[in-house]
C-alpha cells in the first residue's frame, strides 16, 4: 500500500507540490491526472524515493521512504519497477541487456539473464528485438523494452510516467492494454500519471486529479465522468474555457 | 559599483557553491570505490576508452612538442653557444612540464568531454533516474570507474608522451641539424633525475583525476536538453584546462623544489 501524506515539495520559490494526500490499496490501478506542470512527475519520483520531500511522509507498506538511509532506500527501490516517458533505455547496452540489468547487476549469470529477459520481452509483445539497439527501435517499441525492464525483478508496484505520451492513437492503446495485462499478470499496484484522459479511463481503478499542486478530487473512473467540480470537468472534457486559466496566453 | 560588486559576490557564491559540489562527489566517489561490489568490467572499459584510445592524439601531440623544443632550442640556444643542450632541454621538458600538461590537455579534450556529453545526455533523457529505479547507485556505476582509470592512464600516457617527444627531439637534432646522436641521448639522461619521472607523472595522476571529476560533475549535474549538455561539456572542458593548467604550477612549486 501506498500512503502519501501532506507531501510537499519547493524548487526554489517555485512551489509544486503543497500537501499532497493519496492512498493507493494494494493491487489496485490509480492514474494521476493534471495539466502540464501540475507536479504528476514530482510526484511519482516522491513515491520512488527519486526526490525526497520538503514536508510530509511516503510510506510503501509502512515504511517511510522519505526518511530512509540511501541503504535502505536502494533495497526498498527493488519492489519497484518504473517506466519512463522517454522509456530512458541505456543507450549504450543491447536491449536484452537493457532488460536485464539489475539481474546482471544483482549476480546473475549472462546466460539466465539473457533467458528471463527474452522471457519478460515477449511478456511484452516482443520478439527477436533483444540483440537490437536501442537507437534502432521506434517509440512505441521502446516503450515496451522499458516495460520489459521495468518488470524483469517481478516488482510489486509499477510506475507509469506518462505512457501513452507521443504515440499514436493506436499505440497507446496497445500500450494500454498491456498496462492492464501487467496488472492482471503479475498482480502489481500501479501508479501511472498521464494527461491522456482516453488512458486514463481505460487504465484505472481511480482517478485522481492534481492541480495547482493538491489532490482536487479523487474517485472511480465513473465518479469523475459524472463529477460536478468544475476544474475536473473542464480538464476531462479538454476546454480552454473554466476556471482553470491557461497562463501566458490571452486573446 | 553597487553592480560591480553584486557581480562579484554572485561569482564568489557560484564558485564557493560548485566546489563545495564538486568535493562533496568526489568524497561519494572515493567512499564507493572502497565498498564491493567493484565496478571492475566497466573500469577496464573506461580505461580502454579514457586511455587506449586517447594514444593516438596524446603521441602526436607529444612527437611534435618534442620536435619543437627541440628546433626552438637549437635555434635560439646558438646565439649563446649552447646549442649541445638540446638534448637536456628537451628531456627535461617532457618530463616535468610537457609531457604531463599536454597529455592532460588531450585528454580533457577527448575524453573529458565525451564523458560530460555522455553523462550529461543521460541525465537529461532520465537514464539517471532509470539506474536509480533498478537500485543502482548512479555515482557509483558511472562516476567511480572514470574517476579511477583517468587516474591510472594518465601517468601511463603521460610515460608514453615523455619517450615519444624526447625522440621527437632526436629527429629534430640529429636527422635535421646534424647533431651527434651520442651527444644528444648523454645530454638527455646526464641531466634526467628520476624524480623528474616520476614527480610528472604525480602531476598526471593528479590532472587524470581533476579532469574527471569536473567532467563528471558537469554532466552528472546537467539540465535543460539539448542545450545544457552542449553547455555542461564546453564548460567541462574549459574548466579541465583552467584546472590543469592552475594547477600545475602549484603542484610544480610542490615537487619540484
Amino acid at each position: 500500500m501506498i500512503e502519501i501524506t501532506g507531501l510537499t515539495k519547493s524548487f526554489g520559490p517555485n512551489q509544486v507540490l503543497r500537501g499532497v494526500n493519496l492512498t493507493v490499496q494494494t493491487g489496485d490501478s490509480m492514474v494521476v491526472i493534471g495539466g502540464s506542470g501540475s507536479g504528476k512527475s514530482v510526484l511519482i519520483k516522491h513515491i520512488i524515493g527519486l526526490l525526497r520531500p520538503d514536508a510530509g511522509m511516503v510510506l510503501i507498506d509502512g515504511t517511510d521512504i522519505s526518511t530512509l538511509k540511501d541503504k535502505e532506500l536502494y533495497e526498498i527501490r527493488r519492489k519497484f519497477g518504473m517506466l519512463f516517458q522517454g522509456a530512458a533505455l541505456f543507450d549504450s547496452m543491447s536491449v536484452w541487456e537493457n532488460v536485464g540489468f539489475a539481474l546482471l547487476r544483482s549476480g546473475m549469470r549472462e546466460r539466465e539473464a539473457k533467458v528471463v529477459a527474452m522471457e519478460k520481452l515477449r511478456l511484452v509483445g516482443l520478439k527477436d528485438v533483444e540483440d537490437k539497439m536501442p537507437s534502432e527501435l521506434s517509440g512505441g517499441m521502446r516503450k515496451r523494452v522499458g516495460l520489459a525492464r521495468a518488470i524483469a525483478h517481478n516488482p510489486e508496484i509499477l510506475l507509469y510516467d506518462e505512457p501513452t505520451t507521443g504515440l499514436d492513437p493506436i499505440l497507446a492503446d496497445s500500450i494500454n492494454e498491456l498496462i492492464i495485462r501487467m496488472r492482471e499478470k503479475m498482480k502489481v499496484t500501479s501508479v501511472a500519471i498521464t494527461h491522456d484522459m482516453h488512458s486514463a479511463y481505460r487504465i484505472a481503478d481511480r482517478i485522481a486529479m492534481l492541480f495547482e499542486g493538491r489532490i482536487v478530487l479523487e474517485g472511480t473512473p465513473d465518479e469523475i465522468k459524472n463529477t460536478s467540480n468544475d476544474l475536473v470537468k473542464q480538464f476531462i472534457t479538454g476546454s480552454a474555457q473554466g476556471p482553470i486559466k491557461v497562463e501566458g496566453i490571452s486573446f | 559599483m553597487y553592480n560591480f560588486l553584486l557581480a562579484l559576490g554572485q561569482t564568489l557564491i557560484r564558485f564557493t557553491k560548485i566546489t563545495g559540489e564538486i568535493v562533496l562527489l568526489l568524497w561519494t566517489v572515493l567512499r564507493e570505490f572502497l565498498l564491493p561490489p567493484y565496478e571492475i568490467k566497466n573500469t577496464f572499459k573506461q580505461a580502454m576508452e579514457i586511455g587506449i584510445k586517447s594514444v593516438p592524439v596524446a603521441l602526436v601531440t607529444a612527437v611534435f612538442t618534442g620536435m619543437v623544443l627541440a628546433l626552438q632550442t637549437v635555434t635560439g640556444f646558438k646565439r649563446f653557444g649552447a646549442e649541445s643542450l638540446v638534448g637536456s632541454v628537451v628531456a627535461l621538458s617532457m618530463t616535468r612540464e610537457m609531457g604531463p600538461v599536454l597529455t592532460g590537455l588531450v585528454v580533457a579534450g577527448r575524453a573529458g568531454a565525451a564523458m560530460a556529453a555522455e553523462l550529461g545526455t543521460m541525465r537529461v533523457t532520465e537514464q539517471i533516474d532509470a539506474l536509480e529505479t533498478l537500485a543502482v547507485k548512479p555515482v557509483k556505476y558511472l562516476v567511480t570507474p572514470r574517476f579511477t582509470s583517468a587516474i591510472f592512464m594518465m601517468p601511463a600516457l603521460t610515460i608514453l608522451s615523455d619517450f615519444v617527444g624526447i625522440l621527437g627531439g632526436y629527429a629534430v637534432a640529429v636527422w635535421l641539424f646534424g647533431m651527434s646522436s651520442v651527444l644528444y641521448w648523454r645530454r638527455a639522461w646526464d641531466n634526467l633525475e628520476l624524480s623528474d619521472i616520476y614527480n610528472g607523472l604525480i602531476k598526471a595522476a593528479f590532472f587524470g583525476g581533476a579532469v574527471a571529476i569536473v567532467s563528471c560533475y558537469k554532466g552528472f549535474y546537467t539540465e535543460g536538453g539539448a542545450e545544457g549538455v552542449g553547455k555542461a561539456t564546453t564548460g567541462a572542458v574549459v574548466i579541465s584546462f583552467m584546472t590543469i593548467l592552475i594547477s600545475d604550477y602549484f603542484l610544480t612549486a610542490w615537487l619540484f623544489k
